[in-house]
């Protein structure tokens, strides 16, 4: 088992490499001047040419994709363009924020969308089931930010529509999020709990005289909630790294936000460090549903 | 000889997606299984056995309905009781064992705790005294290594394991009545015989009945004491083994038994009985086998033979039962 984990994270290194080098160079080939960025119109030239010594802009791409690694190994994402303050200080400055919307939301979309999946099941092809599969289809399909304003508006009489303020503030932007994860979780919970219950192994649970609510929760629901428990662990990630849409419509000041005002200010630094922020929590909820399907599957477990 | 199951006229129907009519999978069945006997319950795939053993337990699909009957054990008709009522009896006083061992087993939970669920449902034993008894069971059943087996799952275990473990789950409580449903149709003949035995040895010590469905006349010859054929979901004979495997009356039980293979020079074609199975919702007029039977006089196409008795407790649905001897097609076996 431990052996299992330590290699799958091995795995995880050359992945992270790829992708800095990646987002590295994707950042490099794209027109525009960080001096020019940084500066206002009619500046010295030879001040440019300094600056840009100072950033070692003119060194070559290697050079400073190395250094660049060599950087962010020792917690060093370098510094803003815009801000001027140190990218990894701003992503951490962010972060509560986004990680307090991502469990809000998580938390919700498996309050609701676990409990929705299984009487879905349960209840085939009744009202309850069509409604609650439409509810859920409303969420998946909906575009997030339209989702956004129309509950911004529906409810600004009662409820903050902007910013941080209190608690309150994280209800509309969790409801948002919550509703699609919650929709996902529910329709593959029902689907899979359907599966399930036509094995032969719940008619084997029924014939030992369990009742219908002991046959579901301790023999079909172990199974079914399998694939369940990954894309959980999949999506709290990915809600982890910020919720770029919702946290704009919202104005919450998360990574999700930092990010968005990094693209419009074209601060590649800050980009770039989101971005691999990102996409290192992706890789670590990989990992984490990987190791997760192991433990909770004993066909998969390794010996 | 007092009988710990009697089901009368026993009919089931199900219903199928874009079709109005009810297809009778089980009709008017009447089978008696006698207090420590084996039964046996024979037939080709869809023939109705198995609809007939999970209407007893209550435990038909959504889409199937007992349209009428009852199923007396115990001075209770089974087909009668509620849910809560039958979940009693499940389990306890009947048991099941099912035909594929591989998928007939929980494959996250341990077989161990799989089989303790059973004992500690029904009699309310802690997990401690359920553990203890399960060891103890899965040692009588012959799985090697009681103790270290109880924490295995499913998949560690190999498919004559896995019967095993099913065979204590049904037997721990010593049940009245065990349903054995194609119990050994997936294992390979060595092990088929061993389960066999154990089911035998198992039935002799504790008195429960078995109730066997099968396709295999040799499972029949080699445990049961009487025996039910049924084709097209009715009974067409039923008879003592001895009687039955000595002469029996009805063609389609003739030609299951003609359709054994055995030793035959090489080149003969093996027997098999021409046609198919009638669709359930086309049964012919009269006698159900008579389009495939070589005996068929034209009286068996519109009428429907009844259960007539042709010797001692021996009976069989049909107007011109075979005399001994006779074979299908007219030649002799």
């Amino acid at each position: 088992m431990a052996k299992h984990i330590v290699k799958r994270v091995l795995i995880t290194i050359p992945v992270l490499i790829g992708m800095v080098l990646v987002i590295f160079f994707m950042l490099n080939v794209v027109p525009g001047d960080p001096v020019t960025v940084m500066m206002r119109e009619h500046v010295k030239e030879d001040l440019i040419g300094r600056l840009r010594q100072s950033m070692h802009l003119d060194d070559p791409f290697f050079v400073r994709f190395f250094r660049y690694i060599w950087d962010a190994l020792h917690g060093d994402l370098g510094i803003s363009w815009k801000l001027n303050r140190p990218v990894t200080a701003l992503i951490a400055g962010a972060f509560p924020c986004t990680l307090k919307l991502a469990v809000a939301s998580s938390l919700f979309s498996w309050i609701m969308g676990i409990p929705v999946g299984i009487v879905s099941a349960v209840k085939k092809n009744s009202l309850i089931d069509h409604l609650s599969m439409g509810i859920s289809l409303f969420g998946v399909s909906m575009p997030v930010f339209w989702v956004a304003l129309i509950l911004q508006n529906t409810f600004k009489n009662v409820l903050p529509v902007s910013g941080i303020e209190s608690w309150r503030s994280y209800i509309l932007p969790t409801v948002v999020l919550g509703w699609s994860s919650a929709g996902r979780i529910a329709r593959l919970t029902r689907s899979n709990l359907l599966e399930v219950l036509r094995n032969d192994y719940i008619r084997t649970a029924r014939s030992k005289g369990l009742s219908p609510f002991s046959v579901i929760t301790r023999h079909a629901l172990k199974n079914a909630l399998i694939p369940v428990v990954t894309m959980m662990a999949i999506q709290i990630s990915s809600l982890l790294s910020g919720a770029a849409i919702t946290e704009s419509v919202f104005a919450i000041p998360g990574v999700g936000s930092l990010a968005v005002s990094a693209i419009k200010n074209r601060d590649m630094p800050l980009l770039q460090g989101t971005v691999i922020f990102t996409a290192i929590l992706i890789i670590g909820g990989n990992l984490v549903a990987d190791v997760l399907y192991s433990v909770i599957d004993p066909r998969i477990r390794v010996e | 000889m007092e009988n710990i199951l009697e089901i009368r006229n026993l009919s089931v129907s199900f219903a199928s997606d874009g079709v109005r009519e009810r297809a009778v999978a089980v009709n008017g069945v009447d089978i008696d299984i006698p207090r420590g006997k084996t039964v046996g319950l024979v037939g080709e795939s869809g023939c109705g056995k198995s609809v007939t053993s999970l209407s007893v337990m209550g435990l038909l699909a959504a889409n199937g309905r007992v349209e009428g009957g009852s199923a007396m054990f115990g001075g209770q008709d089974l087909l009668k009781l509620n849910d809560r009522q039958m979940r009693q009896i499940r389990g306890n006083r009947i048991s099941m064992i099912f035909q594929e061992p591989m998928t007939s087993l929980n494959p996250v939970i341990p077989v161990g705790k799989q089989v303790a669920e059973a004992l500690r449902l029904h009699t309310g034993a802690d997990a401690k005294a359920a553990k203890v008894r399960t060891v103890e069971i899965f040692g009588k059943v012959g799985i090697p290594e009681p103790e270290k087996r109880y924490g295995c799952y499913p998949h560690q275990l190999s498919g004559g394991l896995r019967q095993r473990v099913m065979i204590g789950m049904a037997m721990i409580l010593k049940p009245d009545l065990l349903i054995a449903d194609e119990p050994t149709t997936a294992l390979d003949v060595s092990i088929e015989a061993q389960i066999l035995r154990l089911m035998r040895d198992l039935q002799r010590e504790s008195g429960t009945s078995i109730l066997m469905i099968t396709h295999n006349l040799g499972v029949v010859a080699e445990l049961c004491d009487s025996v039910y054929v049924m084709y097209a979901g009715e009974v067409v004979e039923t008879a003592e083994v001895h009687a039955l495997f000595d002469a029996c009356a009805h063609p389609y039980t003739r030609g299951l038994m003609a359709s054994l293979p055995r030793m035959t020079p090489k080149g003969q074609r093996l027997y098999n009985i021409p046609g198919t199975v009638p669709n359930l919702r086309a049964m012919p007029a009269g006698c159900r086998f008579a389009p495939r039977c070589a005996f068929a006089v034209e009286r068996c196409q519109n009428e429907k033979p009844p259960l007539i008795t042709v010797g001692d407790g021996h009976c069989c649905r049909c107007f011109t039962p075979l005399s001994r001897g006779a074979a299908p097609g007219g030649e002799p076996l």
